[in-house]
């Protein structure tokens, strides 16, 4: 038996904009991302459903798929459930199956030696009927359909932190939230109702109110109307009791109800009521856990939930979040037609830390480094007429060919909508090739060569020292001496390294684009550390790849470049619903 | 052990209490009160009595009334049925589990038992939520239990249910009735005893209204045949104890004829009440038309000629033929005077020919019943034929007046097994209306030992108290389950040479 409840399968179907969703969570924590009107709240909102502790949810016609109530949406967890849950215990046995790690499976063959097996599972789900009610049930192993009773759904307790109410319900008494099971004292309810009917509200009356009183009294018995009026706290349609009966904190002297605070406060001290009933151990919900919290408590709390036993389901814009979810989290990402995908955290581990806002993009493109990254700024800058940003789509530095190999395949495993830059370092070619058939134009690989590489040789040769002179940044000296360090001269002039060159045989194409990817072939040992360096004073810097495009087009090599870059280009703006370019405007 | 002992241990904390319980000696008492005591404790779970009879059931259901849903009362059987009804699918077994156990005869409750017991070895999870929905089992008449039930119980016990067993090991007359089996069971029995607590229930509770001197001797009874020693009935009989001498000299088998019967019969027909014992049925039938009917046969809870009725109905449906074949032989389980000779030979022959004779008298009713079965060769058919024959016998008419029916219940249940949509459906919706209306023993009835297994009376005797009753274990048990019926008076009918060689007489 499980210590906590745990959900090792939910499936969705016709539920909001959900129409087939089959998801995996992991144990732990759960951090849902993805595009706005995706469905992550709808998924939190599908878990609230089945795991709601009354019987009064309503379902309304919104709920079904495009609204037809004709047809029946179904929320089917798959869920390990500890002994406190009772799940054993209604009215009619429920019995357990068997979790084959992708599905709920009947226990096999009557002989045999005892199986080894994991938590017992059991099915239970929630249906929106075609008469507009949900319906709670148990699916047993011979297909026979039980009721799931509020009970047990009560004793599983889920938490949940909604974004747009005031999150309170679990600072306040109402049946079945966490402070209710917190107190776990079933007569208090009725014990303070007597109390509250005891309170004797009329004498508090003045002298002409209960003249009033008294007169209507007479007034209705003389129409045969009960009589003998007087005041007291009445029951009825609406609020119960416990409703009103919440905790109190002290401030400044004074009890002041605890939902009074800030939203970040009060989702926090709902959660702390929560893990401390159930032995830490319910499942949670939360949508948008930035809510209301500035950083440093959002990572407070992220660290909190990490630690807890329950399982919880997290959605999330805020990248400090994604940025702070550790080794216990998991992040998954929903597309637009309801796949979930999971993001493994050893293959995303640094852009996470790093760039998370690289998964909060619509479109990701990736590029290697930094020459990547500034070369896309100046292209898509141009393409989209304007900040690329504003529709979603968000450059990131990948941070080396291993990183964004690992990345982008992620990426187009989860279904995240990602592009790609990247030179070819002669390496993983396999993994190479299977990206770019799921990526087709989406991913730019250089022929043979890195990016500096392919750029500059497009570059006529008479325009080359256009190409290292960089005045404004002051880097024209570094890059000369960069060329006359590989050369083993001291002279820094054009003429020297034209000589030299001349006497080597090599072309000054070759040696420019050796400086400028920091390439140590021919290094001695010393030099190889400097060599590399090289680069950086090139294009391999914040604003080098910038500099290398305009370049590239004020030299006169984009002609040369353009019909393999702009499938890239247009593969981008495709992406987002711009129609393709083909020639970038001026 | 006293019985505040027994009491202290069955509320005591031990995983496993074996409770030794002879007939009468408060066992149901002991149980049904603990059983109360643990519905009312705040306990999670709920706890679970297990019988072996639906009649078992329903003194315990009468004992904790009031308890609600914290107690669940079922039989051994039932509970295997559910756990295999649930997964009916791996264990290949049809949806229907207990119709399809009920048609396999005891195979078929059985077979279930069997499947259940190995899976439940296999797959301990489904034990483990069964512990927890139990986490308290009374196992009622433990010595009942087949190797699968018992399996079946240690499978939950392993997985955490805290086990109280009652048992007799000397009324194990339903198993073991083999050697072979005999020592299974014995083995068994004394490996429970070892794992468990284990104490013995003593003081005979049930003669405390009749005569106690008579309770004492069927305690001594029960040491001595579990000691492979004689029972002896001392020259000075204690009070209630009587022997009458008389032979049975019936030359043909299953019949009655005593040559000292004015004692008999006054025991018989003198007093308010007395509940004869017999080993066999047929002996059953024979004691019965020795008192002209005056003495009725109890009909327990099995209904052997009735499940083969529904059997053949059941399986040869539409068939005439085969539909009068049964009736025949279902009237002639249940009653005397009506058979394949008497007047199944016409029965046939009218069901042959299609009912176009013109006849009057004998003929004429067996050709009304036979038309009822041409008209539906099916269950509904035959119990309208059945419901002719009823009345013909009443209205005693010509031919009819030798019919007896000795089985009126067996015989009422076919006669309305025409109402239900199929015979199966029938049988076990009056197996289930007989499990919960649980009715009284008639003040003069004559019962097999295996049938009054459980029951009590004033008065009782055993009839005849021959050879049938051989030293072997089995024989023990049933001579014991026959001497501890009664709490005034029993009355031990033998032979004057040749009698049982259980019984000493001084």
């Amino acid at each position: 038996m499980s210590a906590a409840a745990m959900v090792h399968r939910l499936r969705i179907e016709r539920f909001r904009g959900l129409k087939e969703f089959d998801w995996r969570p992991k144990a732990g924590m759960n951090v849902i991302l993805g595009g706005g009107d995706m469905g992550k709240t709808t998924i939190l909102d599908a878990l609230a459903l089945l795991f709601s502790p009354t019987n009064g949810t309503t379902v309304s016609e919104t709920d079904y798929w495009q609204r037809d109530t004709d047809q029946e949406f179904v929320i089917e967890a798959t869920v390990s459930l500890p002994e406190s849950a009772g799940i054993e215990n209604q009215r009619r046995m429920a019995y357990p199956w068997h979790w084959d790690d992708k599905q709920a499976v009947l226990p096999t063959g009557a002989d045999g030696e005892e199986v080894e097996v994991g938590a017992p599972v059991y099915v239970i789900r929630v249906r929106g009927t075609t008469d507009l009610e949900p319906s709670w049930e148990v699916v047993q192993p011979d297909g026979v359909i039980d009721h799931l009773s509020v009970g047990v759904r009560r004793q599983i307790g889920l938490v949940r932190l909604s974004s747009d109410e005031r999150n309170d319900r679990d600072l306040r008494l109402v049946y079945g939230s966490a402070l209710d099971r917190l107190l776990a004292d079933q007569g208090f309810r009725a014990r303070i109702g007597k109390e509250m009917a005891k309170v004797p509200l009329d004498k508090e009356l003045g002298q002409e109110s209960r003249k009033a009183l008294t007169s209507l009294s007479d007034k209705m018995g003389k129409n045969r109307l009960p009589t003998g009026l007087t005041l007291g706290l009445t029951s009825g349609q609406g609020p119960s009791i416990g409703s009103l009966i919440g905790l109190l904190a002290q401030h400044q002297g004074k009890d002041i109800p605890l939902s009074s605070w800030g939203a970040g406060t009060r989702r926090m001290a709902a959660l702390e009521v929560a893990s401390t009933t159930a032995g830490n151990a319910s499942p949670t919900t939360i949508d948008e856990i930035e809510r209301g919290l500035e950083p440093y408590r959002l990572r407070k709390l992220i660290g909190i939930l990490e630690s807890t036993k329950g399982q919880v389901f997290l959605t999330t814009h805020s990248a400090v979040a994604i940025a702070c979810v550790g080794q216990q989290g998991h992040l998954w990402y929903l597309d637009g037609k309801g796949n979930i995908g999971h993001l493994p955290a050893a293959k995303i581990e640094v852009q996470q830390r790093r760039d998370p806002e690289t998964f909060l993009a619509k479109l990701a493109v990736v590029g290697e480094g930094k020459t990547e990254v500034g070369l896309l700024n100046f292209l898509l800058g141009k393409a989209f007429n304007g900040n690329p940003l504003d529709e979603g789509v968000r450059i990131c530095d990948g941070q080396g060919s291993s990183a964004v190999l690992d990345l982008l395949e992620t990426f187009a495993e989860a279904n995240l909508e990602c592009a790609g830059l990247v030179d070819d370092e002669g390496e993983k070619l396999g993994r190479w090739k299977a990206l770019k058939a799921t990526m087709g134009d989406r991913l730019l690989q250089w022929p043979k060569v890195a990016t500096e590489g392919f750029i500059i040789t497009a570059i006529p040769d008479e325009k080359l020292e256009e190409l290292v002179e960089n005045d404004e940044e002051g880097l024209t000296g570094y890059r000369m001496r960069s060329l006359a360090e590989r050369l083993g001269i001291e002279a820094k002039d054009w003429s020297s390294i034209k000589a030299a060159l001349t006497a080597k045989q090599k072309s000054l194409k070759a040696l420019i684009i050796e400086a400028a990817t920091g390439a140590t072939d021919g290094a001695s040992d010393k030099d190889k550390k400097a060599w590399k360096k090289h680069a950086q004073n090139w294009f391999k810097r914040d604003g080098g790849g910038e500099e290398l495009a305009a370049k590239m087009v004020s030299l006169g090599a984009w002609p040369k470049v353009k019909d393999t870059i702009l499938p890239l280009i247009n593969a981008i703006l495709a992406a987002v619903d711009r129609s393709s370019i083909t020639g970038l405007p001026t | 052990m006293s019985d505040d002992d027994v009491a202290r241990l069955l509320r005591s904390d031990a995983p496993l209490v074996v409770i030794e319980a002879p007939a009468g000696c408060g066992k149901t008492y002991q149980g049904a009160g603990y059983a109360k005591d643990c519905a009312t404790a705040e306990q999670r779970g709920r706890l679970l009595v297990l019988a072996h009879t639906h009649a078992a059931c329903g003194v315990f259901r009468e004992r904790t009334r009031g308890t609600g849903s914290k107690v669940e009362i079922k039989t051994v059987a039932s509970l295997a049925v559910e756990i295999a009804s649930a997964y009916h699918i791996p264990l290949e077994l049809p949806h229907q589990v207990e119709a399809w156990a009920r048609m396999g005869g005891e195979g078929g409750f059985d077979a279930v038992a069997q499947k259940c017991a190995n899976f439940l070895t296999r797959h301990r999870m489904i034990a483990c939520a069964l512990a927890r929905r139990y986490p308290v089992v009374i196992c009622d008449e433990h010595q009942d239990c087949t190797a699968d039930q018992h399996a079946i119980l240690m499978a939950l016990h392993a997985s955490g249910v805290k086990l109280r067993v009652f048992t007799d090991p000397l009324q194990r007359i339903y198993t073991g009735k083999t050697s072979k089996e005999a020592k299974t069971d014995a083995a068994r029995w004394e490996a429970l005893k070892a794992q468990g607590a284990h104490a013995v229930l003593d003081f005979p509770h049930r003669w405390r209204t009749g005569s106690l001197e008579l309770g004492k001797w069927v305690l001594e009874a029960r040491a001595a045949l579990l000691n492979g020693q004689p029972v002896v009935i001392p020259a000075k009989r204690p009070v209630g104890l009587n022997v009458i001498v008389a032979n049975n000299q019936a030359k043909a088998r299953a019949q009655l004829q005593l040559d000292n019967r004015k004692p008999v019969d006054h025991v018989m027909m003198g007093g308010d009440q007395i509940l004869v014992l017999t080993a066999s049925n047929e002996m059953a039938d024979a004691i019965t038309a020795f008192t002209n009917r005056r003495v009725g046969v109890w009909e327990g809870h099995t209904r052997d000629a009735l499940t083969a009725l529904v059997d053949v109905l059941q399986s040869k449906n539409g068939d005439a033929e085969a539909v009068a074949g049964a009736l025949v032989a279902f009237v002639g389980g249940v009653g005397v005077g009506f058979s394949m000779s008497t007047h199944g030979t016409r029965l046939m022959e009218e069901i042959k020919d299609g009912c176009c004779k013109p006849t009057k008298g004998k003929p004429a009713c067996i050709q009304d019943m036979a038309k009822a079965i041409l008209a539906e060769p099916n269950h509904v058919g035959a119990s309208k034929a059945l419901k002719l024959l009823k009345d013909f016998i009443e209205q005693k008419q010509n031919g009819f007046d030798t019919v007896k029916i000795d089985y009126r219940a067996e015989f009422g249940e076919a006669v309305r097994l025409g109402a239900f949509p199929t015979p199966e459906d029938g049988l076990g919706e009056m197996m289930r209306r007989r499990a919960h209306f649980r009715r009284a023993l008639p003040d003069r009835v004559v019962s097999t030992i295996h049938k009054a297994k459980g029951l009590e009376c004033r008065n009782a005797m055993l009839i005849p108290c021959d050879s049938g009753f051989g030293n072997t274990y089995y024989s023990r048990c049933r001579l014991y389950v026959a001497l501890s019926r009664a709490s005034d008076t029993l009355t031990l009918v033998v032979p004057s040479s040749g009698g049982s060689p259980l019984l000493k007489i001084e």
